[in-house]
């Protein structure tokens, strides 16, 4: 499935549909960019993909290395599984998109955005 | 069963004790806060040390839920207690105007139980946290002869501002003269952080003299970091309200 495909379902982070979690991210405004890390345990490294649709969005999906499901995490009473992350994160500032750095460290992505002039 | 009830004069929490809670012991406070760090920290102890449950905090202006816990309704925020150790855990994130309340109760709870030491677990958001493999912690004290009590295991921390429950436990064990320790490991602010957790629990494990095994939270990291997303989710909420990044401002007055 394609990034752009996946519908958005935010609340719960849960989208069943798209068999996807929203990932905790944060986010930090500096003079000169910013930078956001987002949480991704369990994410394949290899299988992780951004864009930004707008020079004020930042999108972001990431597979992960196994399918889990809420009973994995401990919640009986629900169903549903997750094979992905899928987050559409707006920017306070505009970005510019073609000068994105990335790096990613324990499970943890971090990503640099420049600001634009 | 019900063993005593202590209502609040403030209109804040009721303590309700289910067991017998240990005089003299040490109180370990394990709130949810930056990183989750005191929560994860303070749950590994309660489960590594097999602690029962003795107690529990109600409030009235608590929002209205209960935790399941093997099938049975519990109130999110219970106190576990053996080895001369009381724990206490939060699975709610505490709104913040319930933060000044709790501080109050709580120390006057653990005076009556004379509690020879309260000791907070906390993180301290750190931008470069990815830089950092192996977190410090730092300590802030209610009294000065406590510092020889840390055995080396944390840094002091001179000057500073702590916002939240626990800067508010810290100032009123001061005022009433419970020895307290806050203990705040370099941590992720709004990411699960089982290695600050597993830091801060190796720095319990020097002041007490205590041997918990920190491999588990470090082993199933990623397990407990997607646990707990939702959890850090509505604690964040919490710190923006509390404006929790006044930590990062330096104090204006000098010596």
């Amino acid at each position: 499935m394609a990034v752009q495909d996946i519908p958005i379902e935010h609340g719960s982070g849960w989208n069943v549909a798209g068999a996807c979690i929203e990932p905790l991210h944060n986010l930090t405004v500096a003079a000169n960019e910013v930078v956001l890390t987002i949480d991704l345990p369990y994410v394949n490294q290899q299988r992780v993909k951004l864009r930004c649709p707008s020079n004020d969005v930042l999108e972001i999906y990431g597979e992960t290395t196994r399918k889990i499901t809420f009973k994995d995490l401990g919640a009986k009473h629900r169903h549903g599984e997750f094979t992905c992350y899928h987050a559409r994160i707006r920017m306070p500032v505009p970005v510019d998109e073609s000068r994105i750095s990335t790096r990613f460290k324990r499970g943890v992505l971090e990503v640099h955005l420049p600001r634009l002039k | 069963m019900i063993m005593l009830e202590r209502f609040s004069e403030k209109g804040g929490f009721r303590i309700v004790e289910t067991a017998t809670v240990p005089k003299k012991a040490v109180m370990i406070n394990g709130l949810p806060d930056v990183g989750l760090v005191g929560l994860l920290a303070a749950s590994h102890i309660i489960s590594s040390l097999k602690l029962e449950e003795v107690g529990s905090l109600e409030s009235d202006v608590l929002p209205p839920m209960i935790v399941l816990h093997g099938g049975l309704p519990k109130s999110p925020v219970r106190i576990f207690a053996g080895r001369s150790l009381v724990v206490l855990i939060s699975e709610t994130a505490i709104p913040v105007s319930l933060l000044r309340p709790l501080a109050y109760d709580l120390v006057e709870w653990a005076q009556s139980k004379s509690i020879e030491l309260v000791l907070s677990l906390g993180g301290m958001a750190v931008a470069n946290r990815q830089d950092i493999e192996a977190p410090k912690v730092f300590a802030a004290i209610s009294e000065k002869r406590l510092e020889s009590a840390l055995n080396g295991a944390a840094e002091i921390l001179e000057e500073g501002y702590i916002v939240g429950a626990y800067g508010l436990i810290l100032r009123r064990c001061a005022q009433t003269s419970v020895p307290a320790i806050t203990l705040l490991t370099q941590s992720y602010y709004n990411h699960p952080d089982p290695v600050a957790a597993a830091a801060s629990l190796t720095a319990v494990n020097k002041i007490l003299k205590l041997n918990v095994d920190v491999s588990e939270l470090l082993g199933r990291g990623e397990e407990i970091r997607l646990r707990s997303k939702d959890m850090m989710n509505r604690t964040q909420e919490e710190l923006a309200k509390m404006n929790k990044s006044h930590e990062y401002d330096l104090p204006p007055l000098y010596g």
